[in-house]
């Protein structure tokens, strides 16, 4: 029973944003921070604990974080500072583990079972990488143990902030049970109304849903579904994460009304996600142009090229030809976004035809 | 305005402007079809996308009172359709309403104002010559499938139109081109008086496949046409038939001269219509969008096979004429089927290098259509 062996261990830094903000500030401590825009139109990355307590959360607008707790500190984001500090932890990782994951900057999947092989458990060491974030960062992370990713995530938010928990073999399904449904991950404030009307509150609700059921209600999360329920989850901890897509948006602070304005913003964002393609060297074929309207109603366009779009030029021809095609403006306009996906070397359906149009010859 | 016509001519002529209509408009105007009721007992009938427009003139059965008014095209065109055959057709405008009466059908249609209606400013067209309309056609058909669809390459979204002075001493030739960067089809015809130092234009696709189907009707009649750098106008049937006025695109055509291979040493002859069904055979197993035949050429032998990863093998032996070494080379079979069924002789030459290198296809060193196509990895 391979899968049944494996350790793997989740850490996730404690308000990660909010709490380097504290670190680097001491008149910040002890008081309700949210790191993001604090303007109109501003969504919270990151509360700290404090602020927490008042009910703000991330991705909420700042305005409504602000009438919840009007104490509250906005900081803008300093990624940079982010980033060095998400290296450092990995850096820790690596001293246990080459088999590392790191969904984004606070988080990471461990895959321990090598590791562990000389008589060393799991939690020791994540005991060990805790107690080194601790004294190399100054920040606080909760670790989560168990036998497989799903169940890792689950225990690391179990005991947060500064936490440790293990969920040992046998004891996934019965932890799992107990769980309110929004703790399973990929179910959120839509999905938790979703499992409600249909009388889901609990693991233990879900489980007793057969596969015809999650089918007719949740089409292709089904299997994902009935697997967690049971605290199965065979997904190996990937190193190399084959990223999908490559993309940015806007939020402005007044509405685009007219077509100047949105042409100017496209070139903007043009500018802003081809640093981003460029960076990570992404080579995509299909473009998808995002907006919301000032009723926050959410429009996308996309539009795919027979091969990947290889300079500046090409990608923003096609982004200026979706937006061309939403002109004019039924409405003004709050958000503007571009995002480039159809990666190559991303692992869909297509490699073969991918391979085969490497393969025709080109006369230019 | 009022007036009356024969169902038949509404209807064909809006068959004609109708498909310049988009389906989708932003801009409501669009849409519609300007109908413009002449005191001269004739109709003027127009539609536009912007960048290409057409206007048809009709004879009416009776004009009671000249005017113009615009209407949805494509409304009036499936009312026209379904009218029945032999119906005499009343438009009359009135009050923002277009009434349309025929028979005991009455329908009244929204209108916008004709003064709203876009036309395309021609501005000076220097450039004058005439073709018959048989061998524009001819023009068209040998080229445009090799247009590219691809718009991030916007400049190979039509047929490249140029004149030159063409070699060993063939006289000036005007020559059409198309590729998507993977094909190539050339067609040359000697150079029409009055096309001397004429511009090199791009004429997009979709003004290209509207002209195709009006000279469908005029096969036999000679067609004017008007160029400049940016427009160009093709007037079919005279000053009273179908004017199609359109943009050019806006780029520079590769030179495609230097991809068209002069020395090929390696000749193979043979059959187009057999070597056609020859390949839509064995590519009949293959899965993937761009189909890979592969051709193994022996002395006076041909071998087609194609392997798929999941539907097996396939291969098929041809008798042609080969002489030179043995090679196999790779071809993406809707290429070569859309090459070869260009072909209406008995014998096709393919005039091949190596397995990297672009192949040369044509009838015969007088034929007017040359096509290049680039190989496969097989």
């Amino acid at each position: 029973m391979a899968a049944a062996s494996r350790k793997i261990i989740h850490i996730d830094m404690d308000a990660f944003f909010a709490s380097v903000e504290q670190r680097d500030n001491p008149s910040l401590r002890g008081r309700p921070v949210a790191v993001g825009g604090s303007s109109g139109r501003g969504v919270v990355a990151a509360a700290s604990y404090e602020a927490r307590r008042f009910g703000v959360r991330s991705a909420m607008p700042s305005a409504t974080a602000r009438r919840l707790c009007p104490d509250l500190v906005f900081c803008k984001s300093r990624f940079d500072v982010y980033r060095e500090v998400s290296g450092q932890i990995r850096a820790i990782f690596a001293r246990y583990t080459p088999i590392i994951e790191p969904p984004s900057l606070d988080e990471a999947y461990l895959d321990v079972t090598d590791a562990c092989s000389g008589g060393t458990t799991a939690t020791a060491i994540a005991r060990a990488i805790r107690r080194e974030i601790a004294a190399e960062t100054r920040l606080t992370a909760s670790a989560g143990v168990s036998y497989n990713k799903f169940l890792a995530k689950l225990a690391s938010d179990q005991n947060k902030p500064d936490g440790l928990c293990v969920i040992r073999p046998g004891e996934g399904a019965d932890f799992v049970q107990r769980l309110p449904i929004r703790r399973f991950h990929g179910i959120g404030p839509r999905g938790e109304e979703k499992m409600h009307r249909l009388g889901i509150r609990t693991g233990a609700d879900l489980a007793a849903r057969d596969m015809v059921f999650l089918r007719a209600h949740f089409g292709s999360a089904a299997e994902y579904l009935f697997r967690v329920a049971r605290g199965i989850d065979l997904r190996p901890v990937r190193t190399h994460r084959t990223r999908k897509s490559v993309g940015g948006e806007r939020t402005f602070g007044e509405d685009l009304r007219d077509e100047a304005s949105v042409r100017a913003a496209l070139a903007t964002i043009i500018d802003l996600v081809w640093e981003r393609i460029a960076r990570v060297e992404a080579r995509g074929r299909t473009l998808t142009l995002k907006l919301k309207d000032d009723d926050f109603r959410l429009h996308s366009r996309s539009r795919s090229a027979a091969r990947p779009l290889e300079d500046k030029e090409d990608f923003a021809r096609l982004a200026t030809l979706l937006l061309e095609q939403e002109l004019p403006l039924p409405r003004p306009i709050r958000l503007l976004g571009l995002s480039l996906s159809a990666l190559q070397d991303a692992p869909t359906g297509s490699r073969r035809d991918a391979a085969a149009r490497a393969a025709q010859l080109s006369l230019f | 305005m009022k007036a009356t016509l024969e169902r038949a001519t509404l209807l064909r002529c809006l068959s004609h402007v109708q498909s310049v209509v988009e389906r989708r408009n932003t801009i409501p105007i669009l849409s519609n079809v300007l109908i413009e009721a002449e005191a001269g007992g004739s109709l003027k009938v127009m539609a536009t996308d912007l960048d290409l427009q057409v206007v048809e003139h009709i004879p009416a059965a009776g004009v009671d009172t000249p005017g113009a008014i615009t209407v949805s095209a494509h409304l009036l065109f499936d009312i026209a359709r379904k009218l029945p055959d032999g119906s005499q057709v009343s438009l009359e405008a009135a009050d923002n309403r277009m009434t349309v009466k025929a028979g005991r059908s009455r329908f009244q249609l929204p209108t916008l104002p004709r003064d709203d209606f876009p036309t395309i400013v021609e501005g000076d067209l220097p450039t004058t010559f005439t073709l018959p309309g048989r061998l524009l056609a001819e023009l068209i058909d040998r080229t445009r499938f090799a247009i590219s669809t691809e718009e991030t390459r916007y400049y190979l979204n039509g047929i490249f139109l140029h004149v030159s002075d063409g070699e060993n001493g063939s006289g000036p030739v005007m020559r059409a081109a198309a590729t998507d960067g993977h094909r190539l089809a050339r067609f040359t015809l000697s150079r029409p008086e009055g096309a001397e130092g004429m511009p090199d234009v791009i004429i997009p696709r979709k003004t290209v496949a509207e002209l195709r189907k009006l000279l469908e009707e005029a096969l036999d009649a000679e067609v004017r046409v008007d160029l400049s750098p940016s427009k160009v106008r093709f007037t079919l049937g005279g000053e009273n038939g179908v004017v199609l006025t359109s943009k050019l695109i806006d780029g520079t055509f590769p030179d495609y001269s230097r991809v068209i291979p002069t020395a090929n040493d390696k000749l193979l002859r043979l059959d187009p219509r057999l070597f056609y069904q020859a390949v839509d055979r064995v590519a009949t197993i293959a899965t993937e969008k761009t189909r890979a035949v592969k051709m193994g050429l022996d002395n006076d032998r041909v071998t087609l096979s194609v392997t798929s990863p999941d539907n097996g093998t396939a291969a098929e032996e041809l008798a042609a004429e080969y002489a030179a070494d043995g090679l196999e080379i790779g071809f993406n079979a809707n290429y070569l089927k859309d090459i070869l069924s260009q072909m209406d002789s008995d014998v096709v030459e393919v005039h091949l290098a190596d397995a990297g290198a672009p192949t040369l296809i044509r009838k015969n060193d007088q034929a007017s259509a040359l096509y290049v196509l680039m190989p496969m990895r097989v």
